[in-house]
C-alpha cells in the first residue's frame, strides 16, 4: 500500500460558528489527477487551503507524502499552489516570477537559468521571459502561474479553479493541456472546481463534496452512473428520480417497485434490506422515448424539444411523476410537442440510491 | 473573484499578534501623543487661567476665558472668520462647479489636459501664490490699472481689506473644490444623457435629473475640504490682511506668540473646533441623503 | 472651447483658467523686471536672482527647510506604512479610529493643531526648533502619506502573499519581494507630496520653529512683512519651479503603480543576493 500524497484524517474546519468543513477523511494517491467538486460554499477551497497550510483544521490531521503537516508554515511544505486569480507578481516579469520559489531555496544562478527554461518551455511560453504579467493573456498568465508552481517540484500541486476567468474555448484547450501536462509531469494534482464537466475530463478520482461533508469518492464514471447521494447524482449532470421501494435482492442486485411503473430490476448499493424506500436514477441519455406503445414503457407528453446540435434534449410530462428528461442524438425528427410517447430504459442503465426514511 | 460564500475569512500570513501592535506603535504615537494629547491639553486649559507676569498657566476650573472670548472684539472676528469661510466656501463651490462640470464634459484628452491646468498652480508655493495677489492687488497695481482702462474712477483699494483675503481664499482653495466635484461628475456615464433626452428630458432638466444629483456627494465633500480649513486661515489674512488681525487664526497665532494669554487663547482654539464640528456635523447629516449610488 | 454647447461654462472656464494662471505669470514675469512698482516693465534683469542668492536669510532658510522636509517625508513615510501594514488585518472598529484620525489630521486648521502642539511642548519643556518642527510636520504629512499608501494596498491582491508563501517565502521574505516592491511607487509619490508640503510649510513652522533658524517659507513671509519686494519674486519663480517638479515626479510615480519599469526588474534582480 503507497503512502498517499495527501492524508486528510478527521479533518474539521470551523470560522466562529460556521462549519465549512466537517469530518473529512481523504486519500489523495501519488501520481493521480485528484477533483474536488461542489457547489460555492461546499468547502472545497478551504479543504485545499488545509493542503496548503493557508488555514490550520480545527480538528484532525492533514498529511502530505506520509509527514504530519500540524503546525507547518506554508513555505515549509512541499507543495505549491496555482491561485485562482493566477496571483503573478506584478512588479516581476515572467521568468523572475517562474523563478520565485528556486531563488527562496537560495538555488544557483545557472540552475535557476535552466530550471527556468525547462519549466517555460513545458508550459508553452518561450520568448515571453522578459514580459510583465499584465502584458499577458489570461491563458499565458495561466500558464506562468503553472511554470511557477511546477518549477519547484511540488509532492502534490494545488489548483484553485485555475480556468474560471477563462473563455470556454480556451477553458476546454486548457484541460487537454493540463491533463497532458500531469501526465509528462507525473505529479500529484488536485484540482478544485465548481463545474462537473471540467473535473470529469481530466481527473482520475473525483470527490464531491456539500456543506462542508464529503458526499463520494470515486472515479467519474463511479460517480456519474453509481451516484452514492440524490446529492450527487443531482450535482454531476441531470437525473430522472422514480420512487420505489425494494422488494427483494441482494449484493447489489434489487427488484424495485416503482411507483407509477411496476418492479424493475435496478442495481445499487450492496446490503440493503427489503422494504427500504429508494429513488432509482435513470439519466436522460438512458431514457429512450418511443412513439409508439411499448412493453413495460412508461406513457409521458412532450412538453418541448430543444436542439443543440450533437444532442436533442426532450422535456417530457408523466402522470404522477412530474417532468422527465430524455436526451437523444441530434438526427432525426423532434418529437412534437403535446405527442404521447412511451419511455423506456434498459436495466443496466439505472441506479439506485437508498432515502431510507423515504425524505429525497 | 472567489465564489460567494466559498471564503468567509481571508487570513494572511505573516504578522502576529505582538509584532502587530509594533505596528501601530509609530501612528500611535504620531497621533496620540502628538495630535490627540495637545489639543485634550488645549480643552482642558481653555479652563485655565494664566498668570500676566510670568506667564505661568494655573489650571483652574473658570470659565473666564470663554467669558472674555464673547467681548464684542473677538465675537466680531470670530464672526468674520465664518463669514468669510463661508462666502468663499459657496463661491468656491459655484465656479468649482461649473469648471468642474465643464470638464466633465470634454472628450477624456482634454479632461486631463484640463484637470492638470488647474491643478498645477495648486503645486505651486502657497505662500508664493498669495503673495502674487499682493503685486496684483495693490494700489497702483496692475488689477487698478485695468479698472482705470475700463472707466471706473478712483483707486481699486481692496488690498488689505476683507475682500482682498477673500480673493486670496477662493484663490488658494478653488482647485480643492473642482477635484471632488468632478470626480463626482465623472462618473456619469454620456449615456445617461441620452437615456433622460430619450425619455422626454430637455437639456434643463437633464441637468437637473442627471448632473446634479451626481455632483452633490462631491460638492459636499468639496464644501468640507475647503470651508473647515479656511476658517482656521493663517496666512492668508497675514499677508493680505496687512497684519491686522481679521480673522480666528491671526487671533489664536496672536494669543500665543505675542500675548501670552494661553488659556484664552486655548478658549479659543477650542471655539473655532466647536465651530468645526457643528459645521462637520450639518454636512454629513446632508450626504447620506445625497448619496445616489 | 464649444461656446456653443456650453454658453455658460464655457467662457466661465476659461476665465477661471486664467485666474489661475495670472498671478504666477505675474510673478515669473516680474522676478526679470528692472521695474519694482508694479507699473509696467522696465527691462529685462536677473539683479532679483543674484540678490536671493547672496541674501543669508535665503540660503539658511533654503538648507533648514531642505532638512525638515527630508527628515518629515522619511518619517511620515515609515508611520505611514507601518500603520497601513497593520490596517490589513485590524478590526472594523479600530479601523474607523484609525481612518477617524487620517481625516482629522487632514481637516483640522492647521493653526489650531501648531497652536496645540506649541503648547504640549511648552509643557513638558520639550524645547522648539528644528527637532519639534519635523514633529509637528510629520503629523499632518503621515496622514497624506497613509491615504495614498493605503489606497495602493487596498488594490494589492491578498493572494499574492501567500503565492510568496506557498513558494518558500518567510513572512519577511513575502514582504520585501512581494508588497514593498508592489508598494515602492506610491511610497514614493507619498514621499515626494510629503516632502513637498513640508517645503512649502508656514504655520506649524512658525509656531515650532522657537529661536532656531526659520525655514525657507517663514523668512519669505518675513520679507513680506517688511516688503523687501523684489527679490520675493526670484526667489518664488524658483520655489515654484522646484515644488512643480517635485509633484510631477510624484504624480508619474503613482501613475505608473500599475506598471513597474525596469527599476522594478533591476530592483527583482539584486533581491535574489539578499
Amino acid at each position: 500500500m503507497t503512502t498517499p500524497a495527501v492524508d486528510l484524517a478527521g479533518v474539521e474546519k470551523r470560522f466562529g460558528d460556521l462549519v465549512a468543513v466537517r469530518h473529512l477523511d481523504l486519500e489523495i494517491e501519488p501520481g493521480e489527477f485528484f477533483s474536488i467538486i461542489g457547489p460555492s460554499g461546499c468547502g472545497k477551497t478551504t479543504t485545499l487551503r488545509m493542503v496548503a497550510g493557508f488555514e490550520d483544521p480545527t480538528a484532525g490531521r492533514v498529511s502530505v507524502s506520509g509527514r504530519d503537516m500540524t503546525g507547518v508554515r506554508p513555505y515549509r511544505r512541499p507543495v505549491n499552489t496555482v491561485f485562482q486569480s493566477y496571483a503573478l507578481f506584478p512588479h516581476l516579469d515572467v521568468f523572475e516570477n517562474v523563478a520565485f520559489g528556486l531563488r527562496e531555496a537560495r538555488v544557483g544562478k545557472a540552475e535557476v537559468r535552466a530550471r527556468v527554461a525547462e519549466a517555460i518551455s513545458l508550459v508553452q511560453l518561450e520568448g515571453r521571459e522578459q514580459s510583465r504579467p499584465r502584458k499577458l493573456s489570461g491563458g499565458q498568465q495561466q500558464r506562468v502561474a503553472l511554470a511557477r508552481a511546477l518549477i519547484n517540484r511540488p509532492d502534490v500541486l494545488l489548483l484553485d479553479e485555475p480556468l474560471g476567468a477563462l473563455d470556454l474555448k480556451l477553458r476546454t484547450e486548457m484541460q487537454t493541456q493540463l491533463k497532458d501536462l500531469q501526465r509528462t509531469v507525473g505529479v500529484t494534482f488536485c484540482y478544485v472546481t465548481h463545474d462537473q464537466g471540467e473535473a470529469f475530463s481530466m481527473s482520475d478520482r473525483v470527490a464531491v463534496m456539500n456543506l462542508g461533508l464529503l458526499e463520494q469518492v470515486g472515479t467519474p464514471e463511479d460517480v456519474y452512473h453509481r451516484p452514492a447521494s440524490l446529492f450527487v447524482a443531482d450535482f454531476v449532470g441531470k437525473a430522472n428520480r422514480f420512487q420505489g421501494r425494494i422488494e427483494e435482492g441482494s449484493s447489489g442486485v434489487y427488484t424495485v417497485d416503482i411507483a407509477g411503473i411496476g418492479s424493475r430490476r435496478v442495481s445499487g448499493p450492496g446490503g440493503l434490506p427489503s422494504g427500504t424506500e429508494v429513488v432509482v436514477v435513470v439519466r436522460p441519455e438512458n431514457l429512450r422515448a418511443a412513439p409508439t406503445e411499448t412493453r413495460n414503457g412508461l406513457t409521458a407528453t412532450v412538453v418541448d424539444a430543444s436542439f443543440q446540435g450533437a444532442v436533442r434534449t426532450v422535456r417530457l410530462q408523466a402522470a404522477g411523476l412530474g417532468e422527465l428528461t430524455a436526451a437523444a442524438g441530434g438526427a432525426g425528427q423532434a418529437p412534437a410537442p403535446g405527442s404521447a410517447v412511451s419511455l423506456t430504459w434498459d436495466d443496466d442503465h439505472a441506479w439506485l440510491i437508498s432515502t431510507g426514511d423515504g425524505t429525497p | 473573484m472567489p465564489p460567494p460564500g466559498e471564503r468567509p475569512r481571508r487570513r494572511l500570513p505573516a504578522f502576529g499578534g505582538l509584532s502587530r501592535l509594533a505596528l501601530l506603535l509609530p501612528t500611535l504615537v504620531i497621533t496620540a501623543v502628538c495630535f490627540v494629547i495637545p489639543l485634550g491639553l488645549i480643552a482642558v486649559y481653555s479652563f485655565g487661567t494664566v498668570n500676566q507676569v510670568n506667564f505661568d498657566v494655573y489650571f483652574g476650573w473658570t470659565t473666564q476665558n470663554y467669558h472674555d472670548f464673547t467681548s464684542a472684539l473677538y465675537l466680531h472676528t470670530l464672526a468674520r472668520s465664518v463669514f468669510l469661510s463661508l462666502s468663499t466656501t459657496l463661491s468656491c463651490a459655484v465656479l468649482g462647479f461649473i469648471f468642474a462640470y465643464y470638464i466633465s464634459r470634454q472628450p477624456p484628452r482634454a479632461q486631463q489636459l484640463l484637470l492638470v491646468a488647474v491643478i498645477v498652480p495648486f503645486w505651486t508655493s502657497f505662500i508664493v501664490r498669495t503673495y502674487a495677489w499682493v503685486d496684483l492687488l495693490q494700489n497702483l497695481g496692475p488689477l487698478d490699472r485695468f479698472a482705470r482702462t475700463l472707466g471706473l474712477h478712483g483707486h481699486i483699494d481692496i488690498l488689505y481689506t476683507p475682500y482682498s483675503i477673500a480673493i486670496g481664499i477662493l484663490y488658494s482653495y478653488l482647485p480643492l473644490m473642482i477635484l471632488p466635484i468632478y470626480v463626482s461628475l465623472e462618473r456619469i456615464e454620456p449615456a445617461l444623457y441620452d437615456a433622460a433626452a430619450d425619455l422626454g428630458a430637455t437639456p434643463f432638466r437633464q441637468f437637473r435629473r442627471v448632473v446634479l444629483p451626481h455632483a452633490v456627494p462631491g460638492l459636499i465633500a468639496g464644501i468640507i475640504i475647503v470651508g473647515v480649513p479656511a476658517l482656521g486661515e493663517y496666512v492668508i489674512p497675514e499677508i493680505l490682511g496687512g497684519g491686522k488681525t481679521l480673522m480666528a487664526g491671526n487671533l489664536l497665532a496672536d494669543q500665543f506668540l505675542e500675548t501670552g494669554n494661553y488659556p484664552f487663547g486655548s478658549a479659543l482654539a477650542v471655539s473655532v473646533m466647536v465651530v468645526l464640528m457643528l459645521l462637520l456635523f450639518l454636512l454629513r447629516r446632508a450626504q447620506p441623503a445625497a448619496e445616489v449610488q | 472651447m464649444n461656446i456653443r454647447r456650453h454658453p455658460v461654462a464655457a467662457p466661465l472656464s476659461f476665465l477661471i483658467l486664467l485666474f489661475m494662471w495670472v498671478p504666477l505669470i505675474v510673478v515669473g514675469v516680474n522676478s526679470f523686471n528692472t521695474q519694482t512698482i508694479m507699473a509696467g516693465w522696465g527691462g529685462f534683469t536677473t539683479h532679483w536672482y543674484s540678490l536671493a542668492w547672496h541674501n543669508q536669510d535665503v540660503r539658511t532658510g533654503l538648507k533648514t527647510t531642505l532638512i525638515i522636509a527630508v527628515a518629515s517625508s522619511v518619517l511620515s513615510l515609515f508611520v505611514a506604512v507601518t500603520g497601513a501594514l497593520w490596517w490589513r488585518r485590524a478590526s472594523p472598529k479600530a479601523r474607523a479610529v484609525y481612518d477617524g484620525l487620517i481625516f482629522a489630521r487632514i481637516i483640522l486648521p492647521e493653526v489650531v493643531f501648531a497652536t496645540a502642539l506649541f503648547f504640549l511642548f511648552l509643557k513638558i519643556h520639550f524645547s522648539l526648533g528644528l527637532t519639534a518642527i519635523v514633529i509637528g510636520h510629520t503629523v499632518w504629512n503621515s496622514a497624506y502619506a497613509a491615504i495614498i499608501v493605503q489606497a495602493r494596498m487596498a488594490s494589492l491582491d491578498p493572494a499574492l502573499e501567500e503565492a510568496a508563501a506557498d513558494l518558500g517565502a518567510t513572512p519577511w521574505r513575502a514582504f520585501r519581494r512581494v508588497t514593498l516592491s508592489a508598494l515602492m511607487p506610491a511610497i514614493i509619490a507619498a514621499g515626494l507630496l510629503a516632502f513637498t508640503f513640508s517645503f512649502d510649510d508656514v504655520v506649524t513652522s512658525v509656531f515650532l520653529q522657537g529661536a532656531s533658524n526659520s525655514p525657507l517659507p517663514v523668512v519669505i513671509l518675513g520679507m513680506i512683512r517688511f516688503r523687501i519686494t523684489p527679490e520675493i519674486n526670484a526667489i518664488g519663480l524658483l520655489v515654484m519651479l522646484f515644488t512643480v517638479t517635485i509633484m510631477s515626479m510624484a504624480v508619474i510615480f503613482y501613475a505608473t503603480a500599475g506598471s513597474l519599469g525596469r527599476a522594478g526588474r533591476r530592483g527583482s534582480m539584486l533581491d535574489m543576493y539578499r
